[in-house]
């Protein structure tokens, strides 16, 4: 599970951490756009030699590396089923291809969960008029995650300890096996959802519908820029790409 | 008129056969430090929510009589006009913290009632530096221990700037040592001015520091007076009340003809007035 | 018999939260184990029943290693009961969750219904054994938990923090049913912070500290010891308090008396009466 570090928030402070969500989340959309433009492996060792230098500006090239790491098994399997499977000319060069679009898509929705932090994704959400009960359920969904890990541990210490042993006997049984497991968790969160319903009546929770709120996102220069930016390099590529044409040496393969 | 009063108030939870209150009388003045006690069942969580409306709003059923808050009547009134006159901390402190930092959650409950942000902002410093919640700026709540947890949630329901503060046993899931903290943040704020109504099974701990003790039984209010005259009476131990070991002393000692002073509600008390006798 | 010999566990091989641990409770003993949280408490007991294994150092049940026998079959003889029975009840009836359990744990229907019988009459629940167990108020679902373990009969009864929340009342009535069971035979543990219930309840005492045992003797003795009360960030019992408070008044009187009636006749003393 070593890949999902790269998608966890961490508060350091960074170019790129202090940029508004907003033009990271369009920055993001052009990485990730260019990342599925191209299909030959220049073009994309290209994207991705682009992409690091930002994973380095956000201050989390270790944790990019470990991912990467984790990755391995994921992309060994796609370069062998896809060398193996695949009806094209050249399948290994191909499934290499794809293994690099990949880890370029990757990277590319790292850059945005690794520098925005979740309430300032919901503040921006917010403020690019997603409804505030949706924004806020999402916000509270993260919120509660761990806590409902750390539940569903208990749960399943509870369950061992009465005699249910979750990692013995063929598939059937083990499906069966977590009905002890989901179901107390089920009925926990209910619980607890009422719970907490209670406490965010209490505090006037959809009372009105001019909410305010305390911090709001504002774009700097360094927004703007980071927007026309990417914007740009948007137009470019697709230019490149349907109209220009890319030249021989970015469609070379591997002959084989 | 007297800042919380009951008037004959009774309640039924909706698909309940049993009435949870059943004409209830209680006026509270402000500035009282209320505890409310009494075995399980008896009707306190009831009566904890029929102050800030959440019952009948919240939890749905049939009502008779009123509670006047601050001059309004529950029934008439939403919760969240309730919510700047009466907050409500609960017993489980995780259930309180719906956002991913301190700030916000103080934020919360101002940001839901359409509150000028630099005036959120205002009471979110002063409300981080009453409560010294500093150090917990950064910490999500999964990382915050139950008492630190409760600090916030308390802080989050001041930020309403309530002139009431109902806690239900806030201090149940709590250590010792986060216990006597919460509860002294509490004595605190009552003599600063609040109205406190708390419930609360450890009296040995609360009724030094209490007003007035209510006793509830089966939706009633059994006795209601103050802590010293209360916690004498047989009735304590028939509902099966925890009263404070001090106290029992002072009662066994009246059988064996040893008269003390006054009713001790502490060991420190105690020993004092022990004290005193033994100078007669 | 339970031992533990220089145990030592960490959850994520940073922070230990157990450090050379060492115990050993007897058949038919009645412990508390206190501590403030972190210190481990919880923990200790995981590993009685290999919830949990040790990192170092061995575990010893009634004679045998505990990592040559599973969970389930520890679980024969050590009942858990845990602070939240939310997280065990799955089952459409109160019957049907007694007999799960037992049936779990290798016995035949008809065994597991006469046991579930017997153990529903035993905490009045008999009213209540074709009811939904989701329908039940706290109190209820807490002993419906109870139950189910009490059905399997174990050698060691084990309780996390079974006191919070409850009324003075129920606090009186499960005292007294740990004593019945300790009458019977059965090795009780409690995890605990309620140290008035520690006092009323339990001759012995564990006290804990970030993962070491601090103190382990007699009740009277470990919690009237202000070292040990301050190291586990517990609030010293009221009659020691009281204690205290009366021996600075009157040197004679000892500051580290536990029980209510200790104190009453040291007040006697000094006031005379009868």
């Amino acid at each position: 599970m070593s890949f999902l570090e790269v998608f966890q928030y961490s508060r350091i402070d960074s170019p790129l951490h202090r940029l508004d969500p907003r033009s990271k989340l369009v920055m993001v959309i052009v990485c990730s756009a260019a990342s599925l433009l191209f299909l030959n492996i220049v073009p994309l060792l290209i994207v991705l030699s682009c992409l690091v230098p930002l994973i380095a500006l956000s201050h989390s090239l270790g944790r990019w590396f470990k991912s990467m790491r984790g990755l391995i098994f994921l992309v060994a399997f796609i370069v062998i089923f896809n060398t193996l499977l695949s009806s094209v000319q050249y399948p290994f060069s191909y499934s290499i291809a794809l293994a690099l679009r990949l880890i370029a898509l990757m990277t590319s929705f790292s850059l945005f969960f690794l520098t925005v932090q979740p309430d300032h994704l919901s503040q921006a959400l917010i403020q690019m008029r997603v409804k505030f009960e949706f924004a806020f359920a999402m916000s509270m969904a993260m919120r509660y995650v761990p806590t409902l890990g750390q539940e569903a541990y208990a749960i399943m210490d509870a369950q061992k300890a009465r005699g249910v042993e979750l990692d013995k006997g063929n598939a059937l049984k083990r499906i069966r096996n977590t009905v002890p497991i989901i179901v107390p968790l089920i009925i926990v969160s209910i619980r607890r959802a009422l719970l907490i319903a209670e406490s965010m009546e209490s505090r006037g929770f959809g009372s009105t519908h001019k909410r305010t709120y305390m911090d709001r996102l504002y774009f700097r220069r360094s927004d703007w820029l980071v927007v026309a930016v990417s914007l740009v390099v948007l137009v470019f590529l697709v230019y490149v790409r349907f109209i220009l044409g890319l030249p021989e040496w970015m469609l070379w393969q591997l002959p084989f | 008129m007297a800042l919380i009063e009951f008037s004959d108030f009774s309640f039924r939870y909706l698909g309940s056969e049993s009435l949870a209150l059943r004409r209830v009388n209680l006026k509270v003045e402000e500035g009282e430090y209320l505890v409310v006690t009494g075995p399980s069942g008896c009707g306190k969580t009831t009566l904890c929510r029929a102050i800030n409306g959440l019952v009948p709003h919240f939890h749905h059923g049939y009502v008779a009589g009123s509670v006047i808050v601050n001059g309004l009547d529950t029934r008439e009134h939403t919760v969240a006009e309730m919510s700047s006159i009466a907050g409500l901390v609960f017993q489980n402190p995780a259930n309180q913290l719906v956002t991913l930092n301190v700030e916000k959650e103080i934020a919360f409950g101002p940001e839901n009632l359409g509150i000028e942000p630099s005036e959120i902002r205002r009471r979110v410093n002063d409300l981080v530096g009453l409560l010294d919640l500093g150090s917990l700026r950064d910490k999500h709540p999964h990382e915050m221990s139950g008492g630190e947890q409760q600090r916030v949630a308390i802080a989050a329901v001041l930020a309403l700037k309530p002139k009431i503060l109902i806690a239900d046993e806030p201090t149940s899931n709590l250590d010792p040592a986060s216990s006597e903290m919460i509860l002294t943040l509490i004595a605190k704020l009552n003599r600063e001015g609040m109205t406190v109504v708390l419930i609360e099974h450890r009296l040995d701990i609360v009724s030094k520091q209490a007003s007035r003790l209510v006793l509830m039984n089966d939706g009633e209010i059994v006795m209601d007076g103050p802590p010293r005259i209360v916690l004498t009476d047989a009735r304590c131990e028939e509902l099966g009340i925890g009263v404070p070991k001090a106290t029992q002393i002072y009662q066994r000692l009246k059988k064996r003809n040893i008269e003390l002073p006054r009713v001790p509600l502490s060991g420190e008390e105690l020993a004092l007035l022990v004290q005193e006798a033994s100078h007669r | 018999m339970i031992q533990l010999e220089d145990v030592s566990f960490s959850y994520d091989g940073v922070y230990s939260a157990l450090v050379g641990v060492s115990l050993q409770i007897d058949d038919g003993e009645s412990v508390a184990i206190m501590g403030n949280n972190g210190a481990g408490k919880t923990t200790l007991v995981k590993h009685f029943n290999g919830l949990l294994r040790p990192d170092h150092g061995r575990v010893i049940v009634n004679g045998v290693d505990a990592r040559r026998r599973s969970v389930a079959e520890l679980s024969k003889e050590i009942g858990l009961v845990w602070q939240n029975p939310d997280h065990q009840l799955f089952l459409d009836t109160v019957r049907k969750e007694i007999v799960f359990g037992l049936r779990n744990l290798g016995y035949s229907a008809e065994e597991a219904d006469a046991r579930c019988d017997m153990v529903l009459k035993d905490l009045h629940l008999e009213e209540l054994a074709e009811r939904s167990p989701f329908a039940l108020s706290g109190g209820e679902r807490k002993r419906v938990c109870l139950a189910s373990v009490l059905a399997t009969e174990p050698k060691v009864l084990a309780l996390d923090e079974p006191t919070i929340g409850q009324d003075a009342g129920q606090k009186l009535r499960l005292a007294r049913l740990l004593q019945d069971m300790n009458r019977k035979g059965c090795t009780v543990v409690v995890v605990t912070h309620d140290i008035e219930f520690v006092i009323e309840n339990f001759p012995r005492t564990v006290a804990m500290s970030r993962g070491r045992i601090v103190a382990d003797g007699k009740t009277s003795s470990v919690l009237s010891d202000s070292n040990a009360i301050a190291l586990c960030s517990l609030s010293p019992p009221q009659m020691t308090v009281a204690a205290q408070s009366m021996n600075r008044l009157f040197p004679e009187v000892s500051p580290r008396m536990t029980a209510l009636s200790e104190v009453e006749e040291a007040i006697v003393r000094i006031l005379g009466g009868r």
